[in-house]
């Protein structure tokens, strides 16, 4: 290593020029797809992904059920619009509001891109009501908007009538309504939704208009996020810069740590466009990690460079010294650094893949650039501007505040070794207690601060009607008897029948075919040519038997069985009283809905009626208004599978996790019809899904890192003891930190959880160069308390250096307006702050209390 | 396509063509009587498929049988009764369409016990679940729309109607394509109000039946929903001789076994 930065030493102009060329043809491979997209189809354009989904990767056997089901069920992702009017007594069901509700639902249905058959709405959306004794009516609920305010309430009754619409387009109050829009995309809900308000804009009144939904939080995420890296990055770039120059005096020099954090930067962000990697929330924080990272080991030549200028008064004999005395800490901390961020490889979600692995590239590649640009830099500079460089060594312990804080925090720690350990152990302490009160939960809506408007549409939706978070519960029966066990059945039937004759008939079709509905297909066809020929009275026989081979191929069916049904029910009773859930909506909901209005709407008809056949004929019933594909959202076509819409408030993946055990729960206690089993599908369901493979992947990308950060440690000090030293303060760190996160109730969440990960890495590195250096000092003195006051010197202003430097570095993101930005902002620079500090109070308090044990006569 | 243009080829040779151009009105309502009037009676077994954007497919299957009051092309009466699928047997759904107001209609429904009113309300709604309306199977009114001649060719008069009272339906106009010589529309296309194709017609078979050239394969397919559904005729049959008490209440729940067989 030392190599390459006497080389650059050399050389100081071509390396320059060579980085400097790689930052330009990064640009160039990133920028010539993206706004040339069909001229260098070869190259990978600037992509972003907002996609929480994405969080799993495509062939997550979850996600392919998800995708699967949605399909089967014709559901798409949807934009919910509520509108709230709390001006007038009616709400919004007063005349005037409606009319435009009702054309922003005709406005919507021709935006291209929206699903405008399935739009919910009160104009788009089917009324089934007795239409007088003997009548049933079947009319579109609001095809018109209202002539007058009773009109208007004649609307809301008929929509909180029907158990399908009530609490979903219409409030439970009564004085809301909510439009679904499904679209064909989530990538398209930006513009939709800017059309939407463009319309709405229009509109006069009092009426409040809330759009939310998963796909418009996501589409939100990708311009944050662009606005996260054009300011938040500049500015920790900003602030890092006004920082050094303070601390250095010269702004000349320190530009050059600028330089190589810029071209490392570029190149990671380049290597990741290049390589085809999507921009995806994780990704995008990439720049501000990298940034205050690249500066590290700047900070160090620097540091140390102003130190001992002062005492060669040559710029190139300081360099040699210091990157002698340098290049082995900082290799180290650099590799335990990108050891730290690539552990994150290991977890099983994609988007922390990319981020773990292209930061600890970048880290390297920082590393590379610092220990060349940064010699070759100062190499460039004219000597005569370092006429008054550099920390004046005659007067050196009282020449700054700094120097005399550390000083004085030397000889505590020397003194009051014994009680700083002490204080260690009650904070650990303190810090079990928060950590038992962790709680694990995320919520993807929630990434948004709580002023956001998609968060108030959140609340403001939630209040008023059965919940915008969604998730989907699959029943599917156990399957059905074998073939020979089917055709069996069938021959048994038609004897028992009084036609025997036909027998023969299906054993013919036996060797033709294995299929149950050909069989049956073919077998109906020769009935009825016999049937042709025969008189009346025997007519009725075979036509009664026709309908039972029917009815027996119908029995897979499952989800015509009422008692299939009125477990439906149950399960749907059961769920509303657990409380998460706000509405469930069914197959079961449709059928007692139109039984209910086929029976001139009585409140005891509200029920599955006792036979197959009637229930059959609810559902055709239902199928002759105008959406009949809406029954194809609650089963399929073959009613061998059903799918329950639930509405949930929440969309906290605590509350979901609480629902599927319940769900569960229930199972197992209600022992269900036709073996049918349940499975999940839904975004509220998916989140809680990565989250699970986030926890627990995170929890063995620590072990795994902490395992060979502590081995690398081991080899540098050639020693288990001086290893295990080493990890002390990050895990006094990691500790303390979600021991507060439990105290102050934070979820742990997906930032959270990277957290523990990255800083790793990071916080070790204070460590490394505390011990490198104290071990190397010690050789100069004859105890520790003499080395005490060295290391209290340079190399803790070194690291105080850094620890500032760093922590605020990453404060900018709190200026971001994603919450997980802020959280990783927050609690990036509370790590390093802390690691700082118990690296610069934990070692040398552990040290003065073991110094026989660490430095044995063999070891100095 | 093909095919059927062949068969109507030939068919050509039987009728006369008229040589002068036709009034619009006098070549709708010859369309309208060759589709819903031929004969006194008739009756035949329909198989539909309904097939979604999925291509999941179902199957209903039922007889319908329809007699005209008069020769006028007015009043008329159908009964569909349902064979398949075997949970619906013996569904029954009957029509009397009114020239001067709109249709009634009822459904028997067998399994719950019940013969219920169909409110007039609106007649655009799905039939028994097909991508087929209920006024696709019992005939719209001519007088509902106002008809223009758009172009005449060799074979087609093509008739853009705009419904008089647009609130009462989903679309904004349609087009039919008649075939000069039979009169028979072997294609309607439904237009939204941005001009967009939302659902078509097409006769998709015709054959020469009992003196009538009658359409026995027909498809209509919702370009909105991508799905379609094809409805099959057969064992078609004219002045059957249909008593008119069959198409009462009473016989919603005791079926006219003679007649369905």
């Amino acid at each position: 290593m030392i190599h390459i930065s006497d080389t650059a030493t050399r050389h100081p102009k071509v390396f320059f020029w060579l980085s400097g060329l790689l930052a330009l043809v990064m640009i160039a491979l990133v920028a010539l797809p993206s706004l040339w997209p069909a001229s260098f189809s070869m190259l990978y354009p600037l992509e972003i992904d907002t996609d929480p989904e994405n969080m799993l990767s495509r062939s997550e056997p979850v996600r392919v059920y998800h995708n699967d089901r949605k399909k089967e069920f014709s559901l798409y992702d949807m934009i919910v619009v509520g509108v709230v009017n709390d001006s007038h007594p009616q709400g919004v069901f007063n005349k005037n509001s409606l009319s435009h509700i009702h054309a922003l639902a005709e406005f919507a249905k021709k935006i291209p891109g929206v699903i405008s058959v399935d739009l919910m709405s009160p104009s788009t959306v089917d009324n089934i009501e007795p239409g007088g004794p003997g009548v049933v009516k079947f009319q579109w609920l609001m095809k018109q908007p209202p002539a007058d305010d009773a009109e208007a309430l004649a609307i809301r009754d008929k929509a909180q009538h029907l158990p399908l619409l009530n609490g979903t387009i219409v409030s439970a109050d009564g004085k809301a309504v909510a439009l679904y829009i499904p679209i064909t995309a989530k990538n398209i809900s930006y513009n939709v939704v800017e059309q939407l308000k463009v319309k709405i804009a229009g509109f006069d009144g009092n009426d409040r208009y809330y759009i939310t939904g998963l796909p418009v939080a996501q589409d939100t995420f990708g311009v944050e996020m662009f606005v996260q890296m054009a300011i938040s990055a500049p500015m920790a770039m900003l602030l890092i810069f006004l920082l050094m120059w303070y601390f250095f005096k010269k702004a000349s020099l320190v530009v050059s740590p600028m330089i190589v954090a810029m071209i490392s930067v570029i190149s990671t962000m380049g290597l990741l466009v290049i390589t085809g990697n999507v921009v995806h929330i994780m990704s995008s924080m990439i720049p501000i990690f990298i940034m205050p990272i690249a500066v590290l080991d700047a900070i160090h030549i620097l540091s140390d460079f102003y130190d001992k200028y002062p005492q060669y008064k040559n710029r190139r004999k300081t360099i040699k010294h210091v990157m002698k005395e340098l290049s082995a800490p900082m290799l180290f901390t650099t590799l335990t650094t990108a050891v730290g961020f690539a552990s994150l490889a290991l977890t099983p979600i994609p988007p922390v893949q990319t981020f773990g692995f292209f930061v600890a590239v970048g880290v390297v590649l920082a590393w590379l650039f610092t220990i060349t640009l940064v010699p070759a830099y100062i190499i460039l500079m004219p000597e005569e501007s370092f006429a008054d460089f550099g920390l004046d060594h005659t007067d050196e312990n009282k020449n700054s505040p700094l120097a005399r804080m550390l000083n004085g925090l030397g000889r505590v720690t020397y003194s009051g070794a014994k009680l700083i350990i002490l204080a260690v152990f009650v904070l650990i302490g303190v810090a079990w207690i928060g950590v038992n009160k962790i709680e694990i939960n995320d919520n993807p809506v929630k990434w948004f601060s709580p002023d956001h408007e998609i968060r108030v549409a959140d609340r403001a939706l939630n209040e008023r009607f059965a919940g915008t978070y969604m998730a989907y519960l699959v029943l599917e029966g156990a399957g059905e008897e074998s073939f020979p066990q089917f055709a069996e059945g069938l021959k048994a039937g038609l004897k028992s029948r009084n036609l025997p004759e036909m027998v023969p008939e299906v054993e013919a079709f036996l060797s033709e075919t294995k299929d149950r509905k050909q069989l049956v297909e073919q077998l109906i066809q020769k009935m009825e040519q016999r049937m042709e020929a025969v008189s009346d009275e025997e007519w009725d026989n075979w036509d009664l038997a026709l309908t039972w081979v029917g009815e027996y191929l119908g029995r897979s069916e499952i989800f015509k069985s009422p008692e299939v049904l009125n477990y439906m029910g149950r399960l749907q009773d059961y769920l509303q009283d657990t409380g998460l859930v706000g509405k469930s909506n069914s197959l079961a909901d449709v059928v007692k809905t139109v039984h209910r209005e086929l029976f001139m709407g009585n409140k005891e008809d509200y029920r599955i009626p006792g036979t197959r056949g009637a229930v059959a004929e609810t559902l055709i019933t239902y199928q002759n208004s105008h959406r009949p594909q809406d029954l194809w959202h609650f089963v399929t076509p073959d009613y061998k599978k059903s799918n329950m819409w639930l509405q949930l408030k929440s969309g906290d993946n605590r509350d979901m996790s609480a629902l599927i055990d319940k769900v569960d729960q229930f199972f197992q206690d209600n022992p269900a019809p036709e073996g049918i089993h349940h499975n999940w599908f839904g975004l509220t369901y998916i989140n809680v899904i990565w989250q699970d493979k986030m926890v627990s992947g995170m929890a063995e990308a620590f072990i795994g890192s902490f395992v060979i950060v502590l081995i690398m440690m081991t080899f540098l000090f050639r020693s288990l003891l001086w290893g295990v030293l080493a990890m002390i303060p990050l895990t006094f760190t990691i500790g303390m930190i979600y021991g507060i996160i439990g105290l102050i109730g934070k979820d742990y969440d997906m930032p959270v959880a990277v957290l523990s990960s990255l800083s790793l890495g990071l916080a070790v590195d204070y460590a490394i160069h505390f011990l490198a250096r104290s071990r190397e000092m010690r050789k100069k003195y004859p105890d520790w308390k003499t080395t005490s006051a060295a290391v209290f010197g340079e190399p803790a202003r070194a690291i105080t250096r850094n620890v500032i430097v760093v922590g605020i570095g990453f404060m900018p993101l709190l200026a971001a307006s994603l919450v997980p930005y802020k959280t990783v902002g927050v609690f990036i620079s509370a790590i390093l702050v802390l690691a700082g500090v118990a690296t610069l109070t934990i070692l040398p308090a552990l040290i003065r209390l073991f110094e026989g044990l660490l430095f044995k006569k063999d070891m100095i | 396509m093909k095919n059927i243009l062949k068969t109507l080829l030939v068919m050509s040779f039987l009728w006369s063509v008229p040589a002068s151009a036709m009034d619009v009105m006098d070549v709708v309502k010859q369309a309208n009587h060759v589709s819903y009037y031929k004969g006194n009676d008739g009756r035949a077994k329909v198989n539909m498929r309904i097939i979604d954007a999925q291509g999941r497919e179902r199957v209903r299957e039922f007889i319908i049988l329809r007699r005209n009051d008069d020769d006028t092309d007015g009043k008329q009466k159908f009964y569909v009764y349902f064979n398949k699928p075997a949970d619906v047997k013996k569904m029954v759904f009957m029509v009397v369409k009114n020239m001067d107001r709109g249709d009634d209609r009822w459904l028997y429904l067998p399994g719950l016990d019940l013969v219920k009113r169909i409110a007039a309300s609106d007649e655009r709604t799905s039939f028994v679940g097909s991508h087929f309306f209920y006024e696709d199977v019992s005939g719209r009114g001519i007088l509902e729309d106002t008809h223009v001649m758009v172009e005449e060719n060799d074979t087609y008069y093509i008739v853009e109607s705009t419904p008089k009272d647009p609130q009462s339906v989903e679309f904004t106009s349609f087009r039919s394509w008649i075939h000069k010589a039979t009169f028979l529309p072997i294609k309607t296309e439904y237009y939204d109000n941005q001009g967009q194709k939302i659902r078509s017609y097409t006769a998709l078979k015709v054959e020469m039946i009992g003196g009538y050239p009658t359409v026995t394969a027909a498809s209509m397919e919702d370009h909105q929903t991508g799905g379609k559904t094809l409805m099959n005729y057969s064992a078609v049959r004219y002045n059957v001789g249909l008593p008119d008490k069959i198409f009462s209440e009473r016989y919603l729940r005791k079926a006219p076994r003679k007649y369905l067989r």
